[in-house]
């Protein structure tokens, strides 16, 4: 199945060194990131030709400022400068990029309301319609947007691997108020969606993608009855959903948490061999890293 | 948190007028102007999804005087997020009833599009929804619009601040784009029909999942921008055999209202759709000033085709923000 999956990633590579969402796609970060990330992972003790080129393709699409956009057209964002870090961090000869990104990321924030916005909305609004703190402050997907669930959690990962390099930040200011963030969007019963657990006096139910995703975030928290809560929503859902995306980021977060990942292991050689997981290489290579089981890349 | 807080932070709309200013007079230029004389809007009766469709879409497509043979057809379903207690999206009967229609009407290339606007799991909102089978069936290509290359567009209208809109490079290569939504209430936007699905051609990958700097820039003001900006012609199919009122897009209850909607322009569409649904098109702020340089908003300006309006007009409840809408005038 290593074969298999290894195989499948390495034959969509692009010329270029990097990978698209989808093998004939532009190469973009998120995607190039993931895949250096899995391929590494299964051959963690030497550095594949196919491994150097993907993360020379990451080196040579770094903003100046440190940050990473997703591809040549859009703007800089903090979802994919944290994936990119993740990727670059086992390489000694891109330390430098890692740090420069990492100052670029504690340095970014979403937005919150202003003085004025808020002061008209309380004139206004009378009805409450979720439970979300607007001022506590993670990460966006876009700059000068709202914080989000996915980002945040990326941001704070990434963060966390190599904070005890970044004294001279604020960092750890920032990680409290990420984790105070994803708390706060927690599901009812745990586990989380991309950031909304309520809306119009709703409930809305956590994706286990996403779920996995903070787990990972949190994972030096794992005693907190927020996080084993999440983890038996985790379980539930994932189960429910039983796609490559959810199995795969299930095994990573529960080896994480020092849990038995057989179970999705199985659920992913039965998925691939189902759909191909639709091609999409970020399932690809997750599923790779979560089949494997040897090197965590999310492991802080 | 407050209605209107979330209004601004997570869904968003209402304040931006408030704040911006609420002259929006000079808001779209010549380039944007494509409503017609008049247009033509056909309501086709569909009891049940467990029925032959293809006829139906077939009528609906010839009635409507759409030429498809040669061309290259992107079916765009509303896929946004999957409850199976719930009629959240397109119903997978009508998407492949369409596709049906569309090959055996001479397309060139038939490919179903969708950038789920709440998870980025494709295979899981697929599967569920029942679309995986059918595209796998009819071997049809399915792109995820949100991860697809994308290209810059300039904007042909200004409603909201943003420069410029990156669309996915799948819609420049097609030549027709087909918006297939569900009849839905929608607790922000007070509808969500033809116009308003578009949201989901706006890749995720650039604006984030909940598609957010679209919902800060204001969703009113993002639908008309969004839609101005299309690179290509466009039709509708709405999927109105099972509907959904009160709070949806989500979480709203099943209403059967056994019609489908057809025509190529997609605010007269829409504002037909509205009127089945017995909700004022001209009370909602987008279809309003969509009815202005976009398409027909009035009846006297719709050639309505099919069954008559009064007979299927079906008593949708919205949320009590929207009661508003509920007064017909027209």
């Amino acid at each position: 199945m290593i074969d298999q999956l290894s195989n499948t990633l390495i034959a969509a590579q692009n010329a270029d060194g990097g990978w698209g969402a989808t093998p004939g796609r532009r190469s973009n970060t998120e995607a190039t990131s993931l895949a250096v990330s899995a391929l590494r992972s299964v051959n963690a003790g030497s550095i594949d030709d196919r491994v150097l080129r993907g993360s020379i393709w990451l080196s040579e699409h770094q903003n100046a400022d440190g940050g990473w956009r997703l591809n040549d057209v859009a703007t800089a964002g903090s979802w994919t400068t944290a994936l990119a870090m993740i990727a670059l961090s086992p390489f000694p000869e891109h330390q430098k990029r890692v740090l420069d990104a990492a100052r670029w990321l504690v340095g970014q924030e979403g937005s919150k309301p202003g003085i004025l916005a808020n002061l008209i909305l309380w004139v206004r609004g009378k009805r409450t319609v979720n439970e979300l703190n607007a001022d506590l402050v993670g990460w966006s997907w876009v700059p000068s947007s709202f914080s989000w669930v996915e980002p945040t959690s990326y941001a704070l990962t990434a963060l966390k691997k190599v904070r005890s390099s970044l004294a001279d930040t604020n960092v750890n200011e920032r990680i409290q108020q990420g984790e105070a963030m994803i708390y706060d969007r927690m599901c009812k019963g745990g586990g989380w969606n991309y950031g909304n657990s309520k809306v119009m006096d709703y409930a809305l139910w956590p994706y286990p993608d996403i779920t996995a995703i903070a787990l990972i975030a949190l994972q030096d928290r794992a005693r907190e009855p927020a996080n084993q809560r999440s983890l038996q929503s985790l379980q539930k859902t994932a189960a429910e959903v039983n796609s490559g995306l959810a199995s795969s980021w299930a095994a990573l977060c529960f080896d994480l948490y020092g849990q038995e990942t057989r179970e999705w292991q199985s659920l992913i050689e039965k998925g691939f061999e189902k759909n191909g997981f639709l091609g999409e290489t970020k399932t690809l290579a997750l599923a790779l890293m979560g089949f494997n089981g040897k090197t965590n890349p999310f492991r802080i | 948190m407050l209605r209107r807080d979330f209004l601004k932070y997570s869904a968003l709309g209402s304040l931006y007028p408030m704040v911006a200013g609420c002259d929006q007079s000079a808001k779209w230029g010549r380039a944007a102007f494509r409503k017609k004389d008049s247009s033509r809007v056909a309501i086709l009766s569909a009891a049940r999804y467990d029925q032959p469709l293809r006829d139906t879409i077939i009528r609906g497509i010839e009635v409507c005087g759409l030429e498809v043979r040669g061309k290259r057809i992107l079916l765009k379903p509303n896929l946004v997020e999957f409850d199976p207690k719930g009629v959240i999206n397109t119903h997978p009967a009508v998407v492949e009833a369409a596709i049906d229609s569309f090959r055996s009407l001479g397309a060139a290339q038939v490919v179903v599009a969708e950038g789920p606007g709440h998870r980025r799991d494709n295979e899981y909102l697929l599967s569920a929804s029942g679309l995986y089978d059918v595209i796998k069936e009819h071997r049809v290509r399915y792109i995820d619009l949100n991860s697809d290359d994308v290209r810059s567009t300039p904007l042909r209208s200004s409603f909201t601040d943003l420069k410029q809109l990156y669309l996915p490079e799948t819609l420049y290569n097609a030549d027709l784009l087909v918006s297939m939504p569900k009849l839905k209430t929608h607790h922000w936007a007070g509808v969500t029909l033809s116009l308003k699905n578009m949201f989901g051609v706006v890749p995720g990958a650039v604006y984030g999942w909940p598609k957010n700097i679209l919902h800060w820039q204001g969703i009113h003001q993002s639908i008309l921008d969004i839609n101005s900006s299309l690179p290509l012609p466009q039709f509708a199919i709405v999927d109105g055999i099972v509907g959904m009122e009160g709070n949806g897009p989500l979480q709203g209850r099943a209403k059967n209202s056994g019609v489908l909607i057809f025509g190529d322009d997609l605010v007269a569409v829409d504002a037909t759709s509205a009127r089945v649904m017995k909700i004022e098109p001209q009370k909602i702020d987008y279809l309003a000033k969509a009815g202005e340089f976009l398409g027909n908003l009035y009846q006297d300006k719709i050639q309505q085709i099919g069954e008559r309006l009064e007979r299927v007009q079906q008593d949708f409840t919205v949320i009590e923000d929207f009661e508003h809408l509920k007064k017909m005038t027209s």
